[in-house]
């Protein structure tokens, strides 16, 4: 007898061909997968894209080290509030370069019977700490009694250049729009220093010190000699990033979580379905093959094989979808922002496969039970 | 050797008193180059004693050597193969793979024997040109007449040159002359390349064919005479193609 591997390629034949045969049934299993890849994928692309967003303003901010009060690790969750002084105590430690405070607090406002909520930075010229990353129009420095706001904020909420704003007790005149500060359910706005003192009610205090260090210090032991004073703690600005990043995470990642299954659910559903139906109807050719040789783990292939590549095919349709869907979406609504990265889309076809492999066992336990001795009875 | 040897098989099929004994100490020799016609009223346990000899069902008692091998020690992998190289099956209802058109049918057993595509399809092209379907290689099933999809299927089962085709009533589905003539064009290819071939039929005129008509009675193997064997072997027999 003439010893052969399995050939995989006469198997791969006959599971598109029989895919080919059912257009319809294809077409269902295909839109399914699509449909849940562009679900998992335009979630997954929102909450990265968000997650991004909320860094990006930080990252512009000029700090090697964020100094907070203790226990404060974000600019959301718990409040920071230093005493000017701390400045003092900064300058003077050694390998530290610069010390500026940074104050910046959320504030809400009624606009149209909608909630608008501010994060109010203030803008300090002296220092140049609290500049918009970018102005889009308008000017770039607000005046005494202005305010530049986010321009998603301002096109989204119908606030022109010009128009005043309620905040905090206080009537401020839109002067600019900036870029980059949007942030989902805030965004940023920047005023000058003395209006934003007024408006965070911080008087001899600011919320952070941004610390520079010196050129050829070893920025680890800066960190522990600013933390030698127990009432503040040093942070890294990648460290900070993250932190404020993780508002996002622990606002979506149940939602995410709750989608992505509702999306695996979606998806090996209609592909598990399609591909038992089919394999019931097509029992007796399954019978057929078994008897004229093909063997049980061959026909496993032939069923694993048309899932696989049905899904495959759902697959591209649903990422091509997510990807086309969500640029154009960005386009009209500016609150969607999404990132679609190699990376998710690469997790997002191992599910999608792992989502094929497992629809496929309860058909192919059916096939291990198919007698060919059946295909004899007429 | 004996291409298949049936020594001594026994079938029952279930248990206590609704026990049917199928298949009743039956022993058979069939030859390379045997055409073998197997007769015998309904239920009398010809398709499984030709399930036995295709490893589709083990026997309760006895054993089946196919060319010196017991089967009853092969694994099911090793069985598969074993009928993938050994065997071909033509049944009563053709048993064609839908999705497939005739050509890929024919290649079907080749692909799954490791055959390139490219090889398969050349072989399956020149057998079913020799089965008189060369106009017929890109049709589907449902598209072929009765007399053509047996065609299809005697071309599926001579593809990896096996030595022993099993026929299971290959004419019932067909109408007489269509049935009579594909038949005789399955023993008449056999017979040229020297396979054996075992067909179950009521057909009478199949006699002509055979080289050995053997008559099942109740399961057990009543009478063995010896057919007309009236093949032209070497040259076509001219008959009108169904
Ligand atoms: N899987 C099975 N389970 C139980 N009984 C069976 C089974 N297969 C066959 N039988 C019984 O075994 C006996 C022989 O059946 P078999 O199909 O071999 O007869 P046959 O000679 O092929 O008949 P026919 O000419 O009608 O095809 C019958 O009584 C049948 O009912
Ligand atoms: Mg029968």
């Amino acid at each position: 007898m003439q010893e052969t591997g399995i050939p995989a390629g006469a198997m791969l034949f006959l599971a598109v061909k029989n895919l080919v045969q059912e257009k319809t049934r294809l077409l269902i299993s295909v839109g399914g997968v699509a449909f849940s890849v562009l679900l998992i994928m335009s979630i997954q692309g929102l909450y990265q894209g968000w997650s991004n967003k909320i860094g990006e303003y930080i990252r512009t901010v000029p700090a090697d080290y964020w100094v907070t009060q203790t226990g404060a690790t974000d600019m959301f969750h718990t409040p920071s509030v230093l005493p000017l002084t701390v400045r003092d105590f900064l300058t003077g430690v050694e390998g530290v370069a610069s010390a500026k405070p940074f104050s910046g607090r959320r504030v809400a406002f009624d606009h149209n019977g909608k909630d608008i909520n501010l994060y109010i930075i203030a803008d300090d010229v002296e220092n140049n700490v609290g500049a918009p990353a970018r102005v889009v129009e308008g000017k770039a420095v607000p005046e005494r009694g202005e305010i530049i706001i986010d321009a998603v904020v301002g096109r989204s909420e119908n606030i022109r250049i010009g128009d005043t704003i309620p905040v905090a007790g206080r009537t401020l005149k839109v002067a600019g729009y900036s870029e980059g500060g949007y942030i989902l359910s805030f965004s940023f706005a920047f005023a000058t220093k003395d209006d934003a003192e007024s408006i965070l009610q911080l008087p001899g205090a600011t919320n952070f010190f941004l610390v520079t260090v010196k050129d050829g210090t070893a920025t680890g032991e800066v960190a522990s000699r600013i933390e030698a004073d127990p009432a503040v703690d040093a942070i890294t600005k990648d460290r900070f990033v993250e932190n404020n990043t993780n508002i996002v995470r622990d606002t979506f990642l149940p939602i995410i979580l709750v989608l992505l299954l509702i999306g695996i659910a979606v998806g090996m559903t209609v592909i598990g379905l399609t591909i038992f139906t089919s394999t019931i109807e097509k029992a007796r050719e399954y019978g057929v093959l078994k008897a004229i040789g093909v063997s049980n783990r061959q026909l496993y292939t032939v069923v694993v094989e048309q899932a696989v590549t049905a899904a495959v095919l759902g697959y591209a349709l649903g990422a091509g979808l997510a990807v086309v869907i969500s640029a154009a979406a960005g386009q009209y609504v500016p609150e969607f922002i999404t990132e679609i990265r190699w990376f998710d889309a690469g997790w997002i076809f191992a599910v999608t496969v792992a989502m094929a492999v497992v629809s496929s066992l309860l058909p192919v336990r059916r096939l291990a039970h198919i007698d060919p001795a059946e295909v004899f009875r007429a | 050797m004996n291409v298949v040897s049936v020594q001594d098989v026994s079938k029952t099929f279930g248990a206590g008193h609704t026990a049917v004994l199928a298949v009743d100490h039956v022993s058979l020799d069939v030859d390379a180059g045997d055409i073998v016609l197997v007769m015998g009223p309904s239920g009398s346990g010809k398709t499984t004693l030709l399930s036995m000899i295709g490893t589709l069902m083990s026997p309760t008692a006895g054993r089946v050597l196919i060319s010196g091998q017991d089967i009853s020690v092969l694994s099911a992998a090793q069985l598969s193969r074993l009928r993938l190289q050994e065997f071909g099956f033509v049944f009563q209802t053709f048993n064609l793979l839908s999705a497939l058109t005739a050509e890929e049918n024919v290649m079907m057993p080749l692909l799954t024997a490791g055959v390139s595509r490219k090889h398969a399809r050349v072989k399956a092209r020149a057998s079913l040109e020799k089965l008189q379907l060369g106009h017929r290689l890109r049709n589907l099933p449902k598209d072929l007449s009765g007399g053509e999809k047996q065609r299809v299927a005697i071309a599926r089962s001579l593809a990896n040159d096996p030595r022993l085709i099993l026929a299971d009533e290959p004419t019932a589905n067909l109408d007489a002359k269509t049935g009579q003539d594909v038949t005789l064009l399955l023993c008449e290819t056999a017979c040229r390349e020297n396979r054996a071939v075992i067909i179950v039929s009521h057909d009478q005129r199949l006699r002509t064919a055979a080289k050995r008509v053997i008559t099942i009675e109740d399961g057990r193997l009543t009478t063995e005479e010896g057919g007309q064997h009236d093949l032209h072997c070497r040259m076509h027999a001219g008959a009108g193609l169904p």
